[in-house]
Order: structure tokens, then sequence, then C-alpha cells
């Protein structure tokens, strides 16, 4: 099944990703980040026996493993592709995971609370991703009871979730926007509003491709309309932002603008080695002059899909060995001249 | 600095006081602070003499950094749950609790760092399925009585015509006519029922 980051039918914009996660916790029960051994086991198998298996809305079924009977670059590959988080990677604690076939619905068991549930797509509006969610989340409520408190909401292990447990996201494509002087001065503005803006891949130093992932900060004391509703419109700003620069660009530059991605389209095209991040910056410059059609691919592609693609666990997955350096690279160059459509 | 009131123990306690705009500073002691008279908010006074944790939780957030005191954040830090065995410590240490009991044991501890995380220290979002038919059903069982609606209509109409909105004003007297018929109207028809007619909706 085409996997939701693979679908071509989304629109080149400025917006690539929206991603909602909603924690839970089961009433009368010790947060599985307390437990050790035996009893962080037995509230897995209490977990698995209430909520696996599950079937999507359309009837399809989840599948369902134990993520710490995965090998390391699974778990690895998992988390590029954002399904787990970094934690579910390292700690090795017995945890299990529950997907949809297209991988846009996850649902963590036992990670450092009982539930994690996520709805990653590329083409929904948070407001239909979050009434699927709440259904899915209502429908699980009447397996188990949740920790809910009338004045804190849902009870969580960190208190950065409490509230609403919710954490909106909405990833986007800044390449213009993100290279001005002022970029990092208006980054720092949304942080009073509670929305976080922060790189997507690469270090904390560097961000390499031009995405942007905005966020809200706060789950308590606002609904989970109110938030979505609030990363929406720092989403949309960002983005009408990009649109103003990016029009005025075309004006001024177009030619330089055409020419530095036709130039990428070679470099994705032809190069025998890309490391990670050369392959994001010409996969950005590729995705903008696919946006402002500067350039028309012969067949639809997800520019992201293959973002994701290329970082190093799914590149090892895909070619089931273990890749190093050189080797890393080469297998890289040649996964995106594999996935890269003609220019028409 | 020595405390003003005692000049014997160390002054950790700044209390400034404005009256008539003028404001005064006072360095007191603990000790001093507690047997002092603070006007209208002698409640304070009794805070600093409390038991465990408010007072001793409130004395950390007026500053008091003195070797008692350190003592003191020592035994709050071995505050434990008793449900999930996690101290206060380990909350500090790692951000994490041990269960959803932990928010009421340490309750009056996270309220501050509640609202510098998320401004609030109170859910006002989504509830339990459950939990949410019940609210609804309380809202539900309290409808307004014609009587009030009227009562809140009259109130209304008074506002409108005091801020000389003469158009809702209009308005409200249509509205209040047309449910005054509408209760004459069920009354005349069935007697009895003339004061529920209106909660059927």
């Amino acid at each position: 099944m085409t996997k939701w980051y693979e679908e071509t039918d989304q629109m080149h914009d400025v917006f690539v990703m929206k991603r909602l996660r909603l924690v839970r916790n089961l009433a009368g029960h010790i947060f599985p980040s307390r437990l050790r051994g035996a009893e962080r086991l037995s509230m897995l198998s209490e977990l698995e026996e209430d909520f696996v298996p599950m079937e999507t809305e359309e009837g399809q079924p989840y599948t369902y493993c134990r993520l710490d009977e995965l090998e390391e670059n699974s778990r690895n590959a998992l988390y590029e592709r954002r399904i787990i988080n970094y934690s579910r990677v390292e700690d090795g604690e017995p945890s299990g995971l529950l997907l949809s076939p297209d991988e846009a619905l996850g649902l963590v068991l036992n990670g450092e609370d009982h539930l994690r549930l996520q709805y990653l797509s590329g083409t929904q509006s948070l407001e239909n991703m979050l009434a699927r969610l709440m259904r899915l989340e209502e429908t699980l409520g009447e397996k188990a009871p949740f920790a809910f408190d009338e004045k804190y909401g849902y009870l969580t292990t960190f208190l950065t979730n409490v509230g609403t447990g919710l954490r909106a996201s909405v990833v986007v494509h800044l390449p213009m926007l993100s290279n001005g002087s002022q970029f990092r001065k208006l980054v720092q503005e949304y942080s009073r509003f509670g929305i976080s803006v922060k790189g997507l891949s690469g270090d904390s130093n560097e961000n390499y491709g031009g995405l942007f992932e905005v966020k809200n900060q706060k789950t308590l004391g606002q609904t989970e309309e109110e938030l979505i509703g609030l990363v929406s419109q720092a989403a949309t700003q960002l983005a009408a932002q990009e649109r103003k620069v990016k029009s005025l660009a075309l004006r001024s530059h177009r030619l330089q603008l055409e020419d530095e991605i036709y130039k990428s389209y070679g470099v994705l095209k032809y190069a025998r080695k890309l490391t990670y991040k050369e392959g994001m910056t010409y996969l950005s410059q590729l995705r903008m002059g696919l946006c402002e059609n500067l350039v028309q691919a012969e067949i639809p592609v997800n520019i992201f899909g293959i973002m994701l693609n290329i970082r190093p666990a799914n590149l090892k997955q895909a070619r089931a060995q273990d890749l190093e350096g050189e080797a890393l690279d080469e297998a890289r160059a040649r996964y995106i001249q594999a996935h890269l459509p003609k220019l028409q | 600095m020595l405390c003003e009131r005692c000049k014997i123990r160390e002054a950790n306690i700044r209390y400034t006081e404005v009256i008539g705009g003028v404001a005064t500073e006072h360095n007191l002691c603990s000790h001093c602070a507690k047997e002092m008279d603070f006007g209208q908010y002698t409640g304070l006074a009794s805070l600093f003499d409390t038991d465990y944790p408010i007072g001793k939780l409130l004395s950390q957030l007026l500053g008091l950094k003195d070797g008692q005191e350190m003592e003191q954040a020592g035994e709050l830090a071995s505050l434990v749950c008793p449900t999930c065995q996690t101290s206060y410590g380990d909350f500090v240490k790692d951000s994490q609790f041990g269960c959803p009991d932990c928010y009421h044991m340490f309750d009056l501890l996270i309220s501050d760092k509640l609202k510098q995380l998320h401004g609030s220290d109170t859910h006002t979002g989504h509830k339990p399925a459950g939990m949410a038919a019940q609210a609804q059903e309380d809202i539900l069982e309290k409808p307004l009585t014609p009587e009030e609606q009227k009562a809140l209509l009259r109130s209304k109409l008074q506002e409108a015509v005091a801020e000389e909105d003469y158009e809702a004003a209009a308005r409200y007297r249509d509205a209040i006519r047309a449910l005054e018929k509408q209760l004459k109207k069920e009354a005349s028809v069935c007697p009895e029922n003339a004061g529920a007619g209106g909660d059927q909706q």
C-alpha cells in the first residue's frame, strides 16, 4: 500500500506535512516510565490484551510489532520516518507499535506513557485530522478508561504534555524565507505565542533542506481546537511570508533561480555519491522549482517522501545491509536517481 | 544584612509596603516576619508557621536560602507518592511523574511550574466521553424557565435602552412579546403543562 509520504496528489506547496500526537494513560495504573523488568512487561501484556489487534476506520488491519524485539536499525528507520520518538529507539524497554498500512496512524503502547497516538498526513487539514484522531481516542477509551483529572485534564508522565496531551505540528518548506537575515528573529517571536519553530533535520546549528516544524509548546489551558488553530495560523503566516519572498525573487532574479534549480537537478541526477546534507539541499531546490512551476516533472513525485527515505537508517533498511561512509552516500545517490522523475 | 526588627538574625525576607503611593522597604528575618502584623495580609504571617509543605514552599518562593531552608528543600525532595514511590526529588531530577496519583500528591508543588510551562494550570479541552455527557446533562437539567427567559430579556432591554441602542431594544421588546404570546397560547391549550412547554426543545 502507498505510504502517506509517497502520495503524489498533494500540492507542491509550502505545507509539507502535518502531525498530531496525543498522549494517554490508563486510570489507576503506574506510568510505564516508572516500571522496570517484569512489571513493565506485564503492563505491555495488559495493553496488548486491551488494544491489539486493531482495525482502521476503513477496515484495514494495523500491523503490530514489539519495538524492543526489532533490530536497532529498524527502530532508527521508524524514528527517521517520525513514527516513534527517540526514547523508543534508545531504551529497549518492552513496548509495542500498532501501525496503519499507510503509516499515517500509529499507536505506541507502553512507551513513556501507556498510549501515544499519532496521525501524519501530507494533505489533510489539522481539523479533519483532529476529528479522526479523537474518534480513535474515544474507541480506545471505551476499552480502558484513561487517567483524567477535572483540573489537570489527561494525566501524563511529563508535565509538558499534561492537559490535552496534544502536540500539533505543521512542517513548512521555507527555502527562501529561511535565508533571510531576519528569519531567526521572526522565529523567536513565535515563542511568545506558545509556538515553537524549529528546523526539521540536521543538528541544532544547521538545518538542511529549508524544512521547519511549527508546533504548540503548551498543552494545558487551551482546547484542542484552539491549539491546532494557533499552529495553523502560525504556519499559514510563515507560508504567506515565504510566498511573498518567492514572488519578489522570481520577479528580480528569475534566471538565477532557474539556473540553481536545474543545476540541483543535474547533481541529483548524475552524482555518484551524495551526503545527506547535499541530498537535502538539492532536493529542497528542486521542490521549490516544482512548487513555482519553474520546472515540471513528467510524472508526479513526492519530494518529501524521497527526503525521508534518504536518511541513513532507511537507506540501510532498503538495501538490507549495513552501510557506512562512502557506501552510504553512494546508496543515497542511487536511490535518488531511481526515484527522480524526468523533467518535461 | 541583619533583620531590622530583632537586629540579631540575618534578614531573609524583603517586605515592601506601599502606603499612599509611598513604598517603604523592610528587611526581616523569617522569625520576626512571622510575628509581624502585615495589616490586611495577616494571612501571610501564618504562612510561615503552617504545616509542611505549603509554608515551606512559599518561603522558598520568597527566596529564603539559609541553612534551614536548604534542609527543608531536602525534606521536600524526600516527599514520596504512596502509589508509585516516586519522590519529589525524582521528579525534579528527570521531570517524570510515576502515576496519576502523583498529580494529587505533588499538587501544590507543581502549580507554579505548570503556569510557567503552559500559562495556566487548568484543563479546558476535551473530556472522556462519559464525563462530557455528564456535563451536558447537568446543563440540560437546568434550562431557563420561560419566566427566567423573560427576566433575562427584560434586563437586556433595560441595558439596551440605557445605552441608547434602540434597535436592539426593539428586538428585545419583540422577543418578550413573542414569548408572552407563546406562554398564553400554551396555557390555553394545556394549562397544566404551561410552565414546562418551553423546555421540551
